[in-house]
């Protein structure tokens, strides 16, 4: 009884840290049906503002700069500001410009946003963690409550400030006519706008308070568990955003409910699982995939049509964007239109080149890093299946990658060398054979995970693949037996032929190169055909192309079937490349950033995702020639965060937009009618 | 240009029995009858918010009735979802013209071939011979639609969003002629055209039944229901308020009286 006392006592605080942060979510959600992942980033940056602020002297981009020194209310108060401000200023650059555009153009931009503020943070509070001062409340003896129960002073504070923000707030959308304005936004946009409704400073209020309770959620978190630190905002912001959808997206009250029920269940289930700690955060994951299975509108939510957006990225232009940048765009666009009117031998000549770079390039440093382009560009064109052609997001990509990592490395070294003491090279065809088969198993993941998603509208599905893809993490962390956890798995062998050793950065290339020919070849071919018009019609007007006899479920499924086989099958060469894999190879960034290659190469097209890879992988490398990237390595990521918003603003389609992909077989055309067009 | 169906038969080929449609508390259709013959070209009018779309959307599977069944080409299909409808032999094109964005004319129109493809992945990838021949036929099959429709082969390679509305409207009705169905849906197919796309479309409308497929239109301009249907379902209110030829239905005073505004 105590120890249940005590957990639960636990999860109301955790919950209630929870729930503040879930009515960011719900709030913006409301009012303009944007998922806004940066919220994350606004609660860590909560945290660090009130941090700072209460300390005499904080080092900030590596100088020691005095501090007020305010005490925690002061402090708490000037950062829920800031950070008001600074959701304000976010929504105003980066989603105001989206408010009418394709749902996944906001979507994206707001994971770019995330990705910005993240690196900032770390470039300008450093890696490591900045300890919370502390108040002069938290030094008081804690509370007794039954003889067992123990709840520090802080811990009551948490929860009185989170009822009584919550009490307000509802007040406040109840009473206010700011209030009034934001329901009638929420009911339905257009209609407010008509009757006088200042919807763009609606939405602003919307984003500047739920930006405050992501502020007011960070630093209590902070102050409770002692700590700030730059990535401190990514799981709780998942579990904000998991609370959210819980309760029903766009319901206050639901999510006040949800936080609530993350909080009790994560406690619960650390204190009564066997080793639950580990797996807590797989526990809310599960339940969020559960849940939107069962019942996707939430506890309290009302049910929405499964109305997807039409339109996509591709089908418009950008109607912003100042003329020097457009004319640089059209001669991205002249060149790559005149390679594209070449076809196949513009195929052919990229081969050749790539070819001719792997035989010149003398130095085994850069060989590995085109090495690494060539295994990023496959692994995003693999994503460009799903995202490019079928036009759903995917943030659970890399667990298929990670599934065929963990596939082959398992079998050769903790299965044949462990256990069988049976010597790489003697099986190196075990690896031609992974290849398909680990391909095969991860399309049958993506099976899975696609089954219960099909219901969905396009961003519960985004947040559906991103808790898969945290699973499939927290699994490879804990399974120790399957995966031997976060030491990861060593002395993966390289590529062997016949018994020759492909070991050599040069014949790893050559290795990836042909792995790549053959990755474009088959999306190509399936794209080129009915299954990719069936895709493109998905991805343009999902309801047209039911009407037009498309099974959208099934050709959805087919499109996570085809990326997931990519992402298995690279992930086994990938494996044998590194010869070492460990969790953090498959991090939710590392989806982020494979989506930012192909968005940045061009959704729906072929060699996107390789352009995308190319230029972000060789400028990792090349940049940090510069004194300033070596003081501060995390603004290359804000660097193409800030890339990735402005393309989102101003060229949805990407830089090679104009290679668009024809959908049918090539040579399938009557004559006359080549000549006709 | 060979007929895109087989030989009629006598029985109705769509049937709608006692078809009842509620939105919460808003009966936006009330217990319709009707149906569509093998050879019509079967006008579905009535004033604005009398529920045409809704019946239409029920006919394409867009919406589950709440009461009431439909017998199409003498199976029942109530329960099927909208590809289900469209692989049955409904195809239909929309009030504001959905084509696909960043698909060529010739893509747009082959998405509508969708139901006739049957190669499997490895065919496709290997580009087997049976996965091309189908490919090539299909093709072949859209320039004719094309044709028919009063495109040229030159727009094939467009991008069918840049077309004039009136040519995107054609695209459309390619699109959906290319499952080689047996009903039409068209909804207000002539809405926006100057007289002479007009009386092209009615005509194209007239040629389609000429293949052998029935077809369903919803039109406001009742000079040219007049002239075209030769089957008219009136709907009021959610409800049939009159069905024949044109100009019983037309002289009905009923009918006068619901578009006219007159007292009954």
């Amino acid at each position: 009884m105590d120890y249940l006392g005590q957990l639960l006592a636990n999860g109301l605080v955790l919950g209630a840290i929870y729930a503040l942060a879930a009515v960011a979510f719900t709030l913006v959600y409301g009012v303009v049906r944007l998922v806004n992942f940066a919220f994350g980033e606004l609660f860590m940056l909560g945290a660090f503002l009130t941090a700072s602020l209460m300390l005499p002297e904080v080092r900030l981009l590596g100088t020691i700069v005095p501090m007020p020194g305010f005490s925690l209310p002061v402090a708490a108060a000037g950062a829920i500001a800031l950070t008001a401000a600074l959701g304000v200023l976010v929504d105003r650059i980066a989603y105001r410009p989206l408010r009418n555009a394709p749902r996944l153009a906001p979507l994206i931009t707001s994971i770019a946003v995330s990705v910005v503020l993240q690196s900032l943070a770390q470039t300008v509070w450093g890696a490591e963690e900045l300890r919370f001062p502390e108040f002069h409340l938290a030094t008081l003896p804690p509370v007794v409550l039954f003889d067992s129960i123990y709840l520090s002073v802080m811990d009551l504070v948490v929860m009185a400030t989170a009822l009584a923000a919550m009490l307000g707030l509802s007040a406040f959308i109840a009473r206010s006519s700011l209030g009034r304005a934001m329901r009638a936004s929420a009911e339905d946009q257009m209609a407010a706008t008509l009757v006088g409704i200042p919807v763009n400073r609606v939405v602003a209020a919307a984003f500047a308070i739920g930006s405050g309770f992501a502020a007011l959620a960070g630093l209590l978190y902070a102050q409770t568990y002692g700590f700030a630190h730059s990535s401190m905002g990514f799981l709780p912001g998942l579990k904000a955003l998991t609370a959210a959808v819980l309760g029903g997206i766009g319901s206050i009250p639901g999510a006040a409910l949800g936080g609530l029920i993350l909080g009790l269940v994560e406690a619960l289930g650390s204190g009564y699982l066997p080793n639950g700690t580990a797996w807590k955060d797989a526990i809310s994951f599960v339940l969020l995939v559960g849940l939107l299975y069962l019942r996707p509108q939430g506890l309290l939510g009302k049910p929405e049509l499964n109305a997807a957006g039409r339109g996509s990225l591709l089908g418009g232009a950008s109607e912003f964007g100042a003329a020097w940048l457009r004319a640089a765009f059209a001669k991205v666009d002249g060149g790559l239109t005149r390679a594209a009117a070449a076809g196949p031998r513009a195929a052919l000549a990229l081969l050749a080149l790539a070819i001719l770079v792997g035989l010149v390039v003398p130095s085994d440093y850069w060989l590995r890093i085109l090495t690494m382009v060539v295994i990023y560009g496959m692994l995003a064109s693999g994503l460009n299946v799903i995202v490019g052609f079928a036009g759903l997001l995917d943030l659970g990509f890399v667990a298929f990658w990670a599934v065929g990592s963990y596939l082959t490395s398992i079998l050769f070294v903790l299965v044949l060398k462990d256990q069988f003491g049976v010597a790489p090279a003697d099986i190196w065809w075990l690896l031609y054979l992974n290849l398909p088969l680990a391909g095969l198993l991860a399309a049958g993941f993506a099976v899975l995970l696609g089954t219960p998603t099909l219901r969905l509208r396009g961003d519960y599905l985004a947040i559906m693949t991103l808790g898969f893809g945290e699973i499939v993490r927290v699994v490879a962390i804990n399974w120790m037996d399957l995966t031997n956890g976060p030491m990861g798995i060593r002395g993966i062998p390289a590529p062997n032929l016949f018994g020759i050793a492909l070991g050599s950065p040069r014949a790893q290339f050559f290795f990836a190169l042909a792995l790549a020919v053959l990755v474009v070849f088959a999306i190509a071919r399936l794209v080129r055909s009915y299954v990719g018009r069936a895709w493109v019609a998905i991805r343009e007007d999902e309801e047209a192309a039911e009407a037009m006899g498309v099974p959208t479920a099934r050709y959805k499924l087919y499109a996570y079937a085809a990326s997931g086989f990519v992402g298995g099958f690279v992930g086994v060469f990938y494996a044998h490349s590194q010869q070492y894999i460990s969790p953090l190879n498959f991090s939710l960034f590392e989806n982020i950033l494979l989506l930012m290659l192909v968005v940045l190469g061009g959704l729906g097209t072929f060699v996107g995702p390789f352009i995308g890879a190319l230029i972000w992988i060789v400028f990792l490398q090349l940049a940090l020639d510069l004194p300033f990237v070596q003081a501060y390595p995390e603004t290359r990521f804000a660097l193409l965060g800030v890339v990735l918003i402005v393309l989102m603003v101003f060229r949805p389609q990407g830089l090679a937009a104009s290679a668009r992909v024809a959908l049918t077989m090539p040579g399938a055309r009557p004559a006359n009618a080549k000549e006709a067009a | 240009m060979k007929p895109l169906t087989g030989a009629p038969s006598p029985a109705p080929l769509l049937e709608a029995r006692a078809i009842t449609v509620r939105f919460g508390g808003l009966e936006a259709v009330g217990g319709l009858d009707m149906a569509v013959a093998r050879d019509a070209i079967h006008g579905l009018i009535g004033p604005n918010g009398a529920g045409k779309t809704t019946v239409l959307n029920v006919l394409t599977g867009f919406i589950r009735p709440t009461e009431g069944e439909l017998v199409f080409d003498g199976a029942e299909i109530g329960g099927l979802g909208v590809n289900g409808f469209a692989r049955r032999g409904l195809a239909r094109t929309f009030q504001n013209i959905r084509l696909f964005g960043a698909m060529t004319v010739l893509e747009s129109v082959l998405v509508g071939a969708h139901q006739r493809f049957s190669a499997n992945a490895l065919s496709l990838v290997f580009a087997r011979r049976s996965a091309r021949a189908a490919e090539a036929a299909m093709i072949a099959r859209a320039y004719e639609l094309l044709e028919f429709v009063g495109l040229g082969a030159d727009v094939a390679d467009r991008v069918a969003t840049t077309l004039s509305y009136g040519h995107q409207r054609r695209v459309e009705i390619a699109r959906a002629l290319i499952s080689a169905p047996k009903l039409l849906l068209l909804d207000e197919p002539l809405a926006g055209m100057n007289a002479v796309e007009k009386s092209e479309i009615a005509d194209l409308v007239r040629q389609v039944r000429a293949q052998g497929i029935a077809v369903l239109l919803i039109e406001h301009d009742m000079q040219v229901v007049r002239r075209l249907c030769d089957h008219l379902t009136v709907l009021e209110y959610g409800r049939k308020l009159a069905d024949g030829p044109p100009e019983d239905v037309l002289a009905d005073p009923a009918v006068q009286a619901a578009y006219l505004g007159r007292a009954r």
